[in-house]
């Protein structure tokens, strides 16, 4: 019972990192039917870059204004590299064949990846212990560290928010139009290369949170570790049904507990071959995502 | 233009035919790895290209089939000749069940479903599967193919035998866009419900590019664990099927462009050793400007004899 208490609340904080990361891909999916690859990428850069603030601007200070600085600047860091991403390597190919858009966004993302690598250099790089008290409650066997509680509180209240944002909102209200249709959003007056902008916004600016959050809660970082949480997350989305918003939340929920009770249970080494096994057949049963609608294909 | 395709094919057998007259033993294995990387790079061509379908955990293929010649050599004492059927055969069965519940995806699903395999195969190799796969150092000491008491040796005779895969290759290439099979990819791949509302069988024609391409893979695989004697994990990882993708892309789905792209991507980096830290930082920007530049790719491929007054 402990142990599945104890990875109950590992796999929500695990699932709850995803879930901010997979948020990006579906909202990008949803509007341009794009698998951005660079997502991941950014999510790494992110956590190096909070790493170079912390270390060179803050000077090492643990308080609670630099982490406010930390999250602020790297967030807003981030989500210009978003939107300089589209502009460069999406938007000139908005009308090219599919495979086109693809191919380019592996290159974004090898370009991103092997940026860090040549700006950062090639070896892990530790995230500092010291900057969240790493205070710990234990709960009648059941250990939860105060980071476990920032991290789920915080996705919590983002993914509210972007919730009531999509829902609520008449800017939502366009962004789910745009992602239904784009021809007829556009007949009705939405300009969809602004609403593509805001969801590059939105989207790395969430996946800049997620991508600290991995780096103060695994604390090792590399500049290749976009493409493994980038893959997790990307999983997520799909799981909860590609393009659907709430649906990557939940996917990236029950990603989390999979994956903890995974390692709790069986061994952590077949975490990835279990993820993967679990997607396929996910895929050949329910291929539009467990939350997905089903819809014919268009002709 | 026929006629200019034709020589330019001669000249480029007859160049891959003569070159090692003039290599030292590094240049060799460069050229090696050039043929054995095009055969992959065409047997993904023949899914992705051909087929139109998103495979991108080819490297699992190729992957395979080193494996079941390492295996089978070093861990079952089977002559490396002997395995080289099995090579082909054993990955085209894994093309076969494994495509099987997965080619009705949509693209973008179908991409990821292969790379989900391609994981999963790394992983079990890595985690040392029934003790044979060596876990994540490999499987040391293949032996090289005997023939009549004629023993594979030299890096030259790895050379010829890489090279004869690569034309059997492009023969079967050739071959298969003339064919009824070759003929109903096209169809299936430009439009395919209308394809199939004329009586194609979608699955069935799908299922065979994929179990073709998994065997000429496979054989490629064979060919590689015997020219480095030893096969590890990393050779056969999600970021060389991502290689094989864009290649195919990046060319242009024709022969030509694969191979131009097979020589930038794999035989430039040995080239240059200095240059190897930004390797896949150049490439991705390469990759994004023949992307912006030539939607299509470097050399597109073009199908078949189409008249004039069709193409329009």
């Amino acid at each position: 019972m402990d142990t599945f208490l104890q990875q109950l609340v590992n796999g929500l904080t695990i699932g709850s990192m995803f879930a901010l990361v997979a948020l990006g891909y579906t909202m990008v999916f949803g509007v341009m039917k794009l698998i951005n690859f660079a997502h991941g990428d950014l999510v790494a850069m992110a956590a190096f870059i909070g790493l170079t603030i912390y270390t060179q601007v803050l000077g090492q200070a643990n308080t609670l204004f630099s982490v406010l600085v930390i999250f602020a600047l790297t967030t807003l860091i981030i989500a210009f590299a978003g939107v300089l991403l589209e502009r460069i390597a999406y938007r000139p190919l908005r009308r090219a064949p599919r495979l086109s858009a693809v191919v380019s966004a592996l290159g974004a993302s090898l370009v991103i990846q092997n940026g860090i690598m040549l700006i950062w250099g090639p070896r892990m790089k530790i995230f500092p212990e010291s900057l969240i008290p790493s205070v710990t409650w234990n709960l009648g066997g059941v250990v939860v560290s105060f980071l476990q509680v920032v991290i789920l509180g915080l996705s919590c209240f983002l993914m509210v928010a972007l919730y009531l944002y999509v829902e609520k909102t008449r800017a939502g209200a366009a962004i789910r139009a745009s992602s239904i249709n784009q021809d007829a959003a556009k007949l009705m007056g939405i300009n969809v290369n602004r609403i593509i902008t805001t969801i590059f916004i939105i989207g790395s600016a969430l996946g800049a949170v997620g991508g600290l959050f991995i780096a103060l809660y695994y604390r090792g970082i590399t500049f290749n570790m976009g493409w493994n949480y980038g893959l997790y997350a990307f999983v997520a989305a799909i799981i909860g049904g590609i393009g659907n918003i709430p649906g990557a939340m939940v996917g990236g929920m029950l990603l989390g507990l999979f994956n903890a009770f995974i390692a709790g249970y069986v061994s952590s080494t077949w975490a990835d071959a279990f993820t993967f096994i679990m997607l396929i057949i996910i895929l050949i049963f329910r291929p539009t995502g467990i939350l997905g609608e089903r819809v014919a294909e268009k002709v | 233009m026929k006629d200019l395709s034709r020589w330019g094919y001669f000249l480029f057998i007859l160049f891959i035919l003569v070159a090692p007259l003039g290599m030292d033993p590094r240049w060799m294995a460069i050229g090696t790895t050039f043929l054995v990387f095009s055969v992959v790079a065409l047997s993904e061509d023949i899914v992705l290209g051909k087929g139109g379908m998103f495979n991108m955990g080819h490297a699992m293929f190729f992957g395979l089939g080193a494996y079941t010649t390492a295996i089978l050599n070093v861990e079952f004492g089977m002559p490396v000749l002997y395995t080289l059927p099995l090579a082909i055969l054993i990955p085209a069965f894994f093309g076969i069940i494994l495509a099987g519940p997965i080619v009705h995806l949509r693209g973008d699903y179908l991409l990821v479903t292969t790379i989900g395999f391609n994981i999963v195969f790394v992983q079990a190799v890595q985690n040392n599967l029934f003790d044979l796969t060596g876990g994540p150092n490999g499987i040391f000491g293949i032996d090289v193919p005997r023939v009549f008491g004629f023993a594979f040796m030299s890096q030259t005779s790895i050379y010829y035998l890489a090279l004869g895969v690569l034309l059997l290759t492009l023969f079967i290439m050739r071959n298969l866009e003339n064919s009824k099979a070759g003929r109903a990819l096209h169809y299936l791949r430009e439009d395919h419900i209308a394809a199939q509302s004329i009586g194609i069988n979608a699955r069935l024609y799908r299922v065979f590019a994929f179990s073709l391409g998994a065997g000429i893979a496979g054989l490629a695989g064979a060919v590689y664990a015997i020219q480095f004697s030893a096969v590890s994990p990393e050779g056969f990882d999600f970021i060389q099927s991502v290689l094989f993708f864009s290649i195919v892309i990046v060319g242009g789905s024709s022969i030509p462009g694969v191979l131009l792209g097979v020589f930038v991507m794999f035989v430039l980096p040995e080239i240059f050793r200095e240059f190897a830290t930004w390797r896949y930082f150049v490439f991705g920007i390469a990759m994004i400007l023949t992307m912006i530049l030539r939607p299509r790719g470097i050399w597109p491929a073009k199908f078949g004899r189409i008249p004039d007054y069709i193409k329009g």
